[in-house]
Formats: C-alpha cells, sequence, structure tokens
C-alpha cells in the first residue's frame, strides 16, 4: 500500500500549475475569488487556452483529442483548476455527451460532435428532468414520435444549467409507449438549440442567480441521425452518464479553497471563537476523509474498475462538506453582512439536490452495494 | 497511488482472520499471547535486524481482523505502543525482547483529571543518592496485569523522562480492573518505587516524543481495529434487517431502515480511509506535527463513524441488540472504549487544531 503520488505525478502536478498561473486571465481569476458568476465568454476563453494546450478532455481517450491521462492524473489537473482558480470545465459537452457518443454513438457522430465540444465552439446542456420528473426520472414523458427520417419531439425539460448559452441540448425521450419497464422505450436524441420549436426561459434562483432554465419542446423535428445509439436504449445511457457525474461533484479541492478562505476570513475579522475553529476544524478532517476515500475510488479505477455505486459515498459527503462550509462562512459573517457569503450559502442548498438527491444516493447504496 | 496488498501481506491478513475466527466468543478475554508469538506477530513494526518484520500496513492488517473476531488483546499496548516507545528510545536489546516474546511491557502515561495528555505528569522521580524515587499514581494502564516491565513517564528537574520499571517493584501496587470490554486495565500507586541510574530509558528532551509517536502508533492500530468491529456491525445488521421479519416483510424493506443503512456504509467507509491514513502516517511521515495532525484527523473520524455505527446497530437490531446473549451488543462495547481509548474525539479535535 502507498498512498503517495509518484515524482512524476508531482512532475506533472508543477506542469499543470505552472500553465494556470501563467495563462488564466486575470480578471477570470479575481472573479473566482470573490465568488462571482461567470459569464459564457469566461468560460470560452479559458477552455479555449486549454483546449490550445492539449488539455481540454481529460477523460476522454487520446484517439479521439483526450489526454489519455490516468485517472490519478486527471485528478490531479481537477485538483489544480481549483487551487489556481480557475473556472470547472463546464461538464455538459465535454464530461457528460462526448462520454456517451464516443462510447455508444457511431462514427459519423463522433466525427461531427466530438471536435466543435473540443474546440468550445459548441457549448451543451443536460435535458433530463422534467416539470414532473425529478427523482423519478423513468417517469418522463416528453415524447420522440417518428415521422420518416425524423423524430417530432413534444415536451418540457426544466432546471437546466447554461441552457442560455448552449448551442446544444441532449435530451432524454420517450420514443415507444411504456409497455413493461418505464425504463424501455426511452432514447437519447442530441437537439439544435437553434431549431424551431425549441425555446429558453430562465429560471431564478433563491441566490438571486440565473443559472438555471426551462427548455420547451414544441413540435420539434430532429434527424433521426441525432439519436445516440439504440432506439430504446437511452435508459442505459443515461445511468452511464449519471455515474460519471457523480464522481465530479466531491469538489474536494474546491472545498480546501473554501477553508483557506475561511482562515482567512477569520483572521481578517478577527474572530476569536473557538465553537467555530472547531467547526472548522471538524469539517477539514472530514473532508480529509472524503479525501482518501476518492484516492480509494481513484486507485480502482487506475486498476481498470470502472466507477460504481461508490461513487455515491463521493457526491453525498462531498455537497454535504460543501453546504456545511458555506455555512460557517454564513454564520462568520453574521447576518446582512456578507451578501457574497448569504448568495453563496443560498446556492449551496443546490449541492444536495442535482445529479441524484442525496436522498436517492441513500437508496443507491441500499440497493446496489447492502443488497437489500 | 496503491492500494494493493503483497502476497505475504495477504497471507497474514488471511492468517490473522483464521486466528480469530476459531479463537473468540462474546469477547471474552483470551490471552493468545503464545500463538501470537509462535506465529511470529510480534515481530511486525520490528527493524528487521531486531528479527522483525512490516511495519504499519501490517498491524493494520492483523488489527482489522482481530476487530472483526473481537479479539480484545494486549497486542496494542505490549507489540505497539511498548515497540514504538522503545523504538524512539533506540532499545534495540528491549525490541528484540518484544519481538520473542521474552518481556512484556506495558506503558503507563495517563494521569487523573488530565484526560489523555502525555504531556500533562505529575508523577514525580527525584534523584537520592545514585537512585530514582518514583511517587505517584497511574491510572488506565492498559494490560498492566500481563506485563513484567512498566514503561513509565515521570517528571524529572529537567522535566518528562521514562523509567524501566519491574512490575513486581516493591512500593509499587497494581490494582487491575477487568473494563467493561473485558479489557485488562489497571491503576497503578507508586509510593518511592526505588530504581536504578539505567532505569531511564528516555531522557528529558527525547521522553515526551518517543511516547507520543508511541500513542500515535497505537492511536492508529486501534483505527484499524475499529474498522473490524464496525464492518461486523454492518454486515450483522443489514443480514439482520433481511430476515427479521414485521408488519408481514423484513424490516430491511423500509426506506428509513435503508437510509440509515447506507448512511452507516457511508460512515465505515470514512472510517477506513482514515484507518489506511493512519496506517500510513506512521509508516512514512518523518513529522513529528504533521503526524501528530494526520493521526488526530484520523482518530476523530474514526470516533465519530464508529460511535454512530454502534449506535446504530443497536438501534436497527431493536430489543436483541440489548441482550447480553447476542453479539452485537458486544462488538458495540468495544467499540464505545476504542472510540475513547488514546483520545476521544473532542481531545483529538483540539490536538488538530493545536499542530
Amino acid at each position: 500500500m502507498n498512498l503517495t503520488f509518484s515524482p512524476e505525478e508531482l512532475a506533472f502536478r508543477a506542469e499543470v500549475r505552472e500553465f494556470i498561473t501563467t495563462h488564466l486571465p486575470d480578471d477570470i481569476r479575481r472573479k473566482m475569488q470573490a465568488g462571482d458568476h461567470l459569464e459564457k465568454d469566461d468560460y470560452y476563453r479559458w477552455q479555449r487556452l486549454l483546449f490550445e494546450r492539449g488539455w481540454i478532455a481529460p477523460n476522454w481517450p487520446a484517439k479521439y483529442g483526450g489526454t489519455g491521462w490516468d485517472p490519478i492524473r486527471r485528478h490531479i489537473f481537477s485538483e489544480e483548476l481549483s487551487y489556481g482558480w480557475a473556472p470547472r470545465l463546464l461538464p455538459f459537452g465535454l464530461s457528460m455527451v462526448a462520454p456517451v457518443i464516443i462510447n455508444f454513438g457511431n462514427d459519423e457522430q463522433r466525427a461531427r460532435f466530438l471536435p466543435r465540444i473540443l474546440s468550445a465552439e459548441d457549448f451543451w446542456c443536460q435535458g433530463y428532468s422534467e416539470p414532473g420528473s425529478g427523482s423519478d426520472l423513468a417517469s418522463l414523458s416528453t415524447k420522440a414520435e417518428r415521422k420518416g427520417d425524423v423524430y417530432v419531439i413534444n415536451g418540457t425539460k426544466t432546471w437546466i444549467t447554461a441552457a442560455q448559452w448552449a448551442d446544444w441540448i441532449f435530451v432524454l425521450a420517450r420514443t415507444s409507449p411504456v409497455e413493461k419497464k418505464r425504463q424501455e422505450g426511452i432514447s437519447f436524441i442530441l437537439v439544435d438549440m437553434r431549431t424551431p420549436g425549441v425555446s429558453v426561459r430562465p429560471i431564478t434562483t433563491i441566490d438571486g442567480g440565473q443559472e438555471i432554465n426551462e427548455v420547451n419542446l414544441d413540435n420539434v423535428e430532429v434527424p433521426v441521425a441525432n439519436r445516440v445509439g439504440e432506439e430504446g436504449g437511452g435508459w442505459t445511457y443515461a445511468k452511464f452518464l449519471l455515474e460519471h457525474e457523480r464522481t465530479g461533484t466531491a469538489g474536494i479541492a474546491a472545498c480546501r479553497q473554501m477553508v483557506t478562505q475561511l482562515r482567512e476570513l477569520r483572521d481578517r475579522e478577527g474572530i476569536a471563537d473557538r465553537r467555530f475553529d472547531e467547526r472548522l476544524a471538524e469539517i477539514d478532517i472530514e473532508l480529509t476523509a472524503v479525501a482518501f476515500t476518492e484516492m480509494r475510488v481513484l486507485a480502482a479505477e487506475s486498476a481498470g474498475t470502472r466507477p460504481g455505486p461508490e461513487s455515491s459515498i463521493l457526491k453525498l459527503k462531498g455537497t454535504e462538506i460543501q453546504q456545511a462550509l458555506t455555512e460557517l462562512a454564513l454564520d462568520a459573517g453574521g447576518p446582512y453582512s456578507d451578501v457574497a457569503l448569504a448568495r453563496n450559502y443560498f446556492n449551496f442548498r443546490k449541492a444536495t439536490i442535482y445529479a441524484g438527491s442525496n436522498e436517492i444516493q441513500k437508496n443507491i447504496i441500499a440497493k446496489q452495494i447492502l443488497k437489500v | 497511488m496503491d492500494f494493493t496488498l503483497t502476497p505475504e501481506q495477504v497471507l497474514l491478513r488471511d492468517g490473522v482472520a483464521r486466528f480469530a475466527t476459531n479463537g473468540s466468543s462474546n469477547g471474552a478475554r483470551r490471552d493468545h499471547w503464545k500463538q501470537f508469538t509462535e506465529l511470529g506477530w510480534l515481530g511486525i513494526g520490528a527493524p528487521e535486524d531486531a528479527g522483525g518484520f512490516g511495519g504499519a500496513t501490517e498491524t493494520l492488517l492483523l488489527m482489522e481482523q482481530l476487530g472483526r473476531g473481537l479479539v480484545v488483546s494486549p497486542f496494542v499496548s505490549h507489540v505497539v505502543l511498548a515497540g514504538a516507545v522503545l523504538h524512539a528510545a533506540n532499545r534495540r536489546d528491549l525490541i528484540e525482547d518484544v519481538v520473542e516474546g521474552r518481556r512484556r511491557f506495558a506503558v503507563a502515561y495517563e494521569e487523573r483529571g488530565v484526560r489523555y495528555d502525555p504531556a500533562s505528569v505529575e508523577v514525580r522521580a527525584e534523584r537520592d543518592a545514585g537512585a530514582w524515587k518514583l511517587s505517584g499514581t497511574k491510572v488506565r494502564v492498559l494490560d498492566a496485569s500481563t506485563a513484567d516491565t512498566l514503561i513509565v513517564s515521570a517528571i524529572t528537574a529537567d522535566g518528562i523522562a521514562l523509567f524501566l520499571v519491574p512490575a513486581s517493584s516493591a512500593n509499587l501496587t497494581r490494582t487491575p480492573y477487568p473494563g467493561e470490554d473485558g479489557h485488562d486495565v489497571a491503576t497503578l500507586q507508586f509510593d518511592g518505587v526505588t530504581l536504578g541510574e539505567d532505569a531511564v530509558i528516555a531522557p528529558p528532551g527525547n521522553a515526551l516524543d518517543a511516547l507520543e509517536a508511541g500513542v500515535d502508533a497505537a492511536t492508529a492500530a486501534l483505527c484499524a481495529e475499529a474498522l473490524g468491529l464496525c464492518t461486523v456491525m454492518l454486515e450483522t445488521t443489514v443480514e439482520y434487517l433481511k430476515v427479521r421479519q414485521q408488519f408481514g416483510v423484513p424490516l430491511s424493506s423500509f426506506q428509513a431502515l435503508q437510509h440509515r443503512m447506507a448512511e452507516m456504509y457511508i460512515e465505515l467507509e470514512l472510517m477506513r480511509s482514515m484507518a489506511y491514513h493512519a496506517a500510513m502516517t506512521v509508516e512514512s511521515q518523518p513529522d513529528a506535527v504533521a503526524r501528530k495532525r494526520a493521526i488526530s484527523a484520523a482518530k476523530a473520524q474514526v470516533a465519530k463513524s464508529g460511535r454512530f455505527i454502534g449506535q446504530q446497530a443497536i438501534q436497527l437490531h431493536g430489543a436483541i441488540g440489548m441482550s447480553e446473549e447476542y453479539k452485537i451488543g458486544h462488538y458495540f462495547k468495544r467499540m464505545t472504549f476504542v472510540e475513547r481509548l488514546f483520545g476521544d474525539r473532542d481531545y483529538h479535535v483540539r490536538r488538530y487544531l493545536a499542530c
């Protein structure tokens, strides 16, 4: 057993750090440090820089333009993005739809979509949830009716992050009515946001943010060639995607940044409160435990095991810690004292809801690991 | 980054597992020392030229299996704690005694009113005509009844030193009593115990560091024992709830209970990560401050997770969990003391902050 990084891995970390220090535009770094919302152009500029460096797709195979890094290097890269105050890579194209296209799409789809995701020419968003289908995703009612060479899609998708910026949306839609299992008859379809009948309505969140949207699909005609994989096989691809999504949401390095900021806040505000220090220490300790758990998942992945139900632990504990930190920050400031801290606290309530609520994660652990 | 075990480590783990599942019953203490010696386990963590092998990873593997089998043994006190103190004090000759099973050492450092902190010492050692005289009281000394030699911390005119004290010394009163989990514990009363000049095995300046290194190694070992205990508590609870029928269905079909078990599983995995972290720290962290910080983080997490798993294991079993005849309560009791031995959660959170 050896839990340390190799000299090559440490050299890689230094190389990534150096690149971020010298290339990340100052205005973006300042926004990140202040916790301000980023604009599309901020993400675009940063993703272009990484694209030009060849580092835009850490989890893609090299033959499609990915870095070909092993899980440990991907982890180091993602940590360094956080430590260097760089924006996260928007996941919807790079780490959600692309792995599905790579694994289940055809050559034509790979050639058409992957290069434009890499180059940040296309921004993507995720059409999963519906007004009537949240945790119970299989109950979705968006329909895609086949008429010759097109699907005609009707339905409403909601809570969609970055839809206002997106060029494309990947949609789960029912291509045949429910017969036996609700999970059957769902297809995974790629929709150009400029298609007639697609409309986007912004939803303002309780922190005042404009991150999420409702997307209406009103008789939207999409070529059948835009379906990924088998007709009716969408649920399998959707689950594959969700497991990838969950490993990415522990956000451990970002939490470490928040711990550092909280220590600075304490010193700056002169908070001489032992309870504050102890609460912060307790969160920091749990963060260490989650970080080592992530190492174990990574080591298993390196050995060739694909992320399984264990990634539920990372999503669950990672988001709980994020919330505990924003809560402590709000307590440190006190009411009506710091707009950014309050906004952050309100915003992070989303973390235990998205990517499969934490209650759903517990269902997954109970069923798939404990086999009850 | 590699969590795989060597073939030798797998052999060790499986060997201990066989011993632990055959040897124990309901947590009643058994002294298997002869077998420990014969199987070579007393050499774990000792230098190779002193007849030892392996390190903290091997200790982890052994302790996890002893935890699974609810084997309450003096291994942590006689081998891990004493061995690490002797190692830090550079007493190769005495380590060989440990490895060969010739001598059994118990470490006496805790005192009344100063829970857990090895730096708070009121037992006095005074020089008197070429000899030392020890006076005062040590509490919660683990496995003192089966030890022939005690390693005792005492304050001298120049600071804390460690003394080697024969257990049969005159003016030394050992008052052993069984802990609620069956562990052998004792209070030691020193009323002017006379020792020679050579009784000092770690002088002021070195003694506290040696003691703290030992306690940290022992704490890491306990984290591994906790892992074994809690693994069994979760497995047993899940199995029981699948079988136990109420309202015409298995208890495990209720979502409130499923979520509770999922939470126990999460705590178990966090605990496993920290037990590994603690072992790796003991094995390869040369910096004392970083070591203390990591060990305290590990113990604080293990204490929290272990308490949750234990309490929920009893709760989910229902009344049968309260029964002395059923095994879950015995695991819970052992975990309850493991949670507090060498420092509870509050102590370790404060120590973590202070590092």
